[in-house]
C-alpha cells in the first residue's frame, strides 16, 4: 500500500508537468482549430533558455522566468510565421498539421546545429524528500506541483474573468462570429499563443530539471504524451485537458509499477510512449471527443 | 564511376521506391500517414532476421534463418503488409484528417519503442547486422564488383516499380483512389466501398515501403534504431510534395531534387560560431543542416506551391454542360 502511494506521488508530479504542457497545447488548438505539432519544441527551447540563464546567473527563478519568456516568444513566432499565414491563406487543418511537423523538424535540427545533439545534464539539488500526507516528495517536486496548481488558478481566472478571456472563448467557439462582433481574432490568437508559450516554456524548464537532462529531441518525445493527454481530455477544452493530463500522468507512473497479469515481472518504464499511445488509440476510437463529454459541447466547458 | 556516385545512385533508387509507395498513400489516397517509415523498418528488419542466421549469444532475435535473399524479401514485404493491415484497419475505419495522422504517429512510435526496447524481437538497440553481399555468391562477384551489382539491382527495381505505378496511376484503381482524396462522399455515392479501397491503397503503399526496406537492408548490411527514426518520413514527404503530389513523374523529380539537397546542399556550408560552451564543430552539424533545409523546403512548398513542380494532371470534363431544353417551364 505504501509503495503504491509513493508511486501515486510521482504520478502527481508527472501529471502536473503534463497538465501544463497539455493545457498550453489545447489553448493553441482552441483559438486556431489546428494542432501545433511543433508544440514540443517550445518546451525544448524553454529548457535550453533555462539552462543558459541558470548557468550565467545561478538563480532558479531567473531560469524559470527565462524559460517562460523564451517559450512565449517561440510560440508567438510560430503563430506569426507559419500557423497564422497558413490560416489566412485558407489551408486545411491537415496541411497546417504537416507544416507544423515540418517546422518542428526545422527547429530540432537548428537546435542540433547550435547546441549539438548530445545530452545536456541539468541537475539541480532536489533536496531531501519529505513526507507530505501519504506521499514522499522532495522540495523540487513540491514546487512543481504547487506552481502547476497556481498557474491553473491564474489561467482559470484569465479565461473566465477577464475581457481577454472572454475574447479567447469567443474565438475558440466561432472565429467568424467573433470577428463579426468586432473581436480581432488574429490578435486574440497571437496573444493566446504567447500565453500558451509562457506556460509551455515553463513546463519545459520543470520537465528538464525533473528528468535531469535534455537534448534537442526532448520536447518532441514529451509532445507525443501531451497529445494523448489533450485528446483524452478533449481537444480545445482547457480544463478537460487538465483532467486528461492528470489521468494520463498517473497511469504512466502507475502502470510500470504494477506486476504484469499472468506473466509476472514489470513493464519497463521505457514503454511509456507505447502505453500512452495505447491510451490515445483507445480514446480516439471510442471517445473521439474526449473522456469527459458524451455530446457536442462548447469549448472550455 | 566513383564510389560516391555508386552509393548516391543506390540510395536514390531505394529512396525513389519509398517515395513512390508513399505517393500511393498520400498522393492518391490522400492520407497523411506517419507510420510509413515503420513499414520500411519492418521490411529491413525482417529481411535481416531471415538471412543472417541464428543469433550468437548475447545477441537475440526472432527466426534467425538463412533463406536465400529473394525469398526473404518476399516474406519481408508480406510482413510489412501484415503490420500495415493491423494499423490500417484500425486507423482507416472512421478516422480522417489529423486524427488519422495522430493514430499513425502513435502506431509508428509503438513500433519504434518495441524495436528498441523489446530485446528478443530484433535485439533492441543493438539491432541486426551481418547481411553481406546477398546473391553475390550466385554470380561469383567479389566485394568491389558487388557494389555495382547492387546499384544495378536497385535501379532496375526502381524502374520496375516506376513502370508498375505508372500503370496503376491510370488504372481504374488509381482513379478510384483519387476520388477518395477529392471527395469521399461523392465516391461513396457512386458505390465505392471507401474503407476497402483505402485499405487496398494503404497495403500497396506499405508493400512498396517494405520492399524498399528490404533493399535498404542489403545496402546497409545492418539495421538498428539509430538507423531510422519515425520522423524521417518528412524527407519522403518533402520529395513527394516538391515533385508533385499524385504525379509519379513529379515524385521521381522530387526524389532527384531531395537527393541533390541531401548530398550536395551542405558542401558550401560556412562554419558557424558556437554558443557559449557549445561547440558546433561536431559531426551532426552537416546532418542537422540538411534536416533543417528539408523541413524548410517542406513548409515553403506547402505555403507557396502545394501542387509541386510537376503538378498532377487534373481530369476535367471537356464537354460543356448542355443547356436543359426539355424541362417543363416553371409555373407559379
Amino acid at each position: 500500500m505504501h509503495a503504491a502511494l509513493l508511486t501515486l506521488g510521482f504520478g502527481i508530479v508527472t501529471a502536473s508537468i503534463l497538465a501544463l504542457s497539455a493545457v498550453a497545447f489545447t489553448l493553441q488548438y482552441g483559438v486556431t482549430n489546428v494542432a501545433n505539432v511543433s508544440h514540443g519544441e517550445i518546451l525544448t527551447i524553454g529548457a535550453y533558455a533555462a539552462y543558459l540563464v541558470h548557468q550565467r546567473t545561478g538563480s532558479a527563478p531567473a531560469a524559470a522566468l527565462a524559460a517562460a519568456l523564451a517559450g512565449g516568444l517561440t510560440a508567438l513566432a510560430m503563430y506569426s510565421s507559419v500557423i497564422g499565414p497558413f490560416i489566412h491563406f485558407g489551408a486545411s487543418p491537415t496541411v497546417i498539421f504537416i507544416a507544423t511537423l515540418g517546422l518542428s523538424f526545422v527547429i530540432q535540427n537548428v537546435l542540433v546545429i547550435i547546441f549539438g545533439a548530445s545530452n545536456v545534464a541539468y541537475n539541480l539539488d532536489p533536496g531531501a524528500p519529505q513526507q507530505i500526507g501519504p506521499f514522499l516528495l522532495n522540495p523540487l517536486d513540491q514546487q512543481i506541483v504547487i506552481s502547476a496548481i497556481a498557474i491553473t488558478v491564474v489561467l482559470f481566472f484569465i479565461i473566465s474573468r477577464t475581457k481577454f478571456g472572454k475574447a479567447l472563448r469567443a474565438v475558440s467557439q466561432n472565429r467568424e462570429l467573433a470577428r463579426v462582433t468586432g473581436i480581432n481574432a488574429t490578435r486574440v490568437a497571437a496573444a493566446t499563443f504567447f500565453l500558451a508559450g509562457l506556460i509551455a516554456g515553463y513546463a519545459g524548464f520543470v520537465l528538464a530539471e525533473t528528468v535531469g537532462s535534455f537534448t534537442p529531441y526532448f520536447g518532441f518525445g514529451f509532445f507525443l504524451i501531451t497529445l494523448t493527454a489533450a485528446v483524452a481530455g478533449g481537444l480545445g477544452r482547457a480544463f478537460g485537458t487538465m483532467a486528461g493530463a492528470v489521468i494520463v500522468g498517473i497511469v504512466l507512473e502507475v502502470v510500470p509499477a504494477l506486476p504484469v497479469p499472468f506473466v509476472g515481472g514489470y513493464i519497463s518504464a521505457s514503454y511509456n510512449l507505447a502505453i500512452a499511445f495505447g491510451i490515445l488509440a483507445l480514446v480516439i476510437l471510442f471517445r473521439p471527443r474526449g473522456l469527459f463529454t458524451n455530446a457536442r459541447r462548447t469549448v472550455f466547458e | 564511376m566513383s564510389a560516391y556516385l555508386v552509393s548516391v545512385l543506390t540510395e536514390g533508387a531505394i529512396f525513389g521506391i519509398m517515395a513512390l509507395g508513399l505517393n500511393v498513400i498520400w498522393g492518391w489516397s490522400g492520407d497523411f500517414d506517419l507510420a510509413y517509415y515503420g513499414y520500411i523498418a519492418v521490411g529491413a528488419y525482417m529481411t535481416l532476421v531471415l538471412t543472417i542466421g541464428a543469433p550468437i549469444a548475447p545477441a537475440q532475435y526472432i527466426l534467425g534463418a538463412t533463406l536465400p535473399y529473394p525469398l526473404a524479401v518476399v516474406i519481408a514485404v508480406i510482413s510489412a503488409m501484415a503490420v500495415a493491415l493491423v494499423v490500417g484497419s484500425i486507423a482507416l475505419g472512421h478516422l480522417r484528417g489529423i486524427y488519422f495522422s495522430i493514430v499513425t504517429l502513435g502506431a509508428v512510435y509503438v513500433m519504434y519503442v518495441f524495436a528498441g526496447q523489446f530485446v528478443p524481437l530484433f535485439d533492441g538497440y543493438n539491432g541486426l547486422s551481418g547481411l553481406f553481399d546477398p546473391m553475390g555468391d550466385w554470380f561469383g562477384l567479389d566485394y568491389f564488383s558487388y557494389q555495382y551489382f547492387l546499384m544495378g539491382l536497385c535501379l532496375v527495381m526502381f524502374a520496375l516499380v516506376y513502370f508498375l505505378m505508372s500503370r496503376v496511376s491510370s488504372s481504374r484503381f488509381g482513379m478510384a483512389l483519387r476520388t477518395l482524396r477529392e471527395d469521399e462522399r461523392a465516391a461513396a455515392a457512386f458505390g465505392r466501398d471507401i474503407y476497402r479501397l483505402k485499405l487496398k491503397g494503404y497495403l500497396l503503399g506499405a508493400a512498396l515501403g517494405g520492399f524498399a526496406g528490404a533493399l535498404f537492408a542489403a545496402y546497409l548490411t545492418a539495421f538498428n534504431t539509430s538507423a531510422w527514426s519515425p520522423i524521417e518520413v518528412i524527407v519522403l514527404y518533402s520529395a513527394v510534395l516538391v515533385g508533385g503530389r499524385g504525379n509519379i513523374r513529379g515524385v521521381a523529380l522530387g526524389v532527384l531534387i531531395m537527393g541533390l539537397i541531401v548530398n550536395e546542399s551542405t558542401r558550401f556550408l560556412p562554419s558557424l560560431p558556437g554558443v557559449g560552451a557549445f561547440n558546433t564543430d561536431h559531426p551532426q552539424v552537416l546532418l542537422a543542416a540538411r534536416g533543417a533545409i528539408i523541413g524548410l523546403v517542406l513548409v515553403l512548398f506547402l505555403r507557396f506551391r502545394p501542387q509541386g513542380l510537376l503538378p498532377e494532371r487534373r481530369f476535367v470534363d471537356r464537354q460543356p454542360a448542355q443547356p436543359a431544353t426539355d424541362v417543363a417551364p416553371l409555373t407559379a
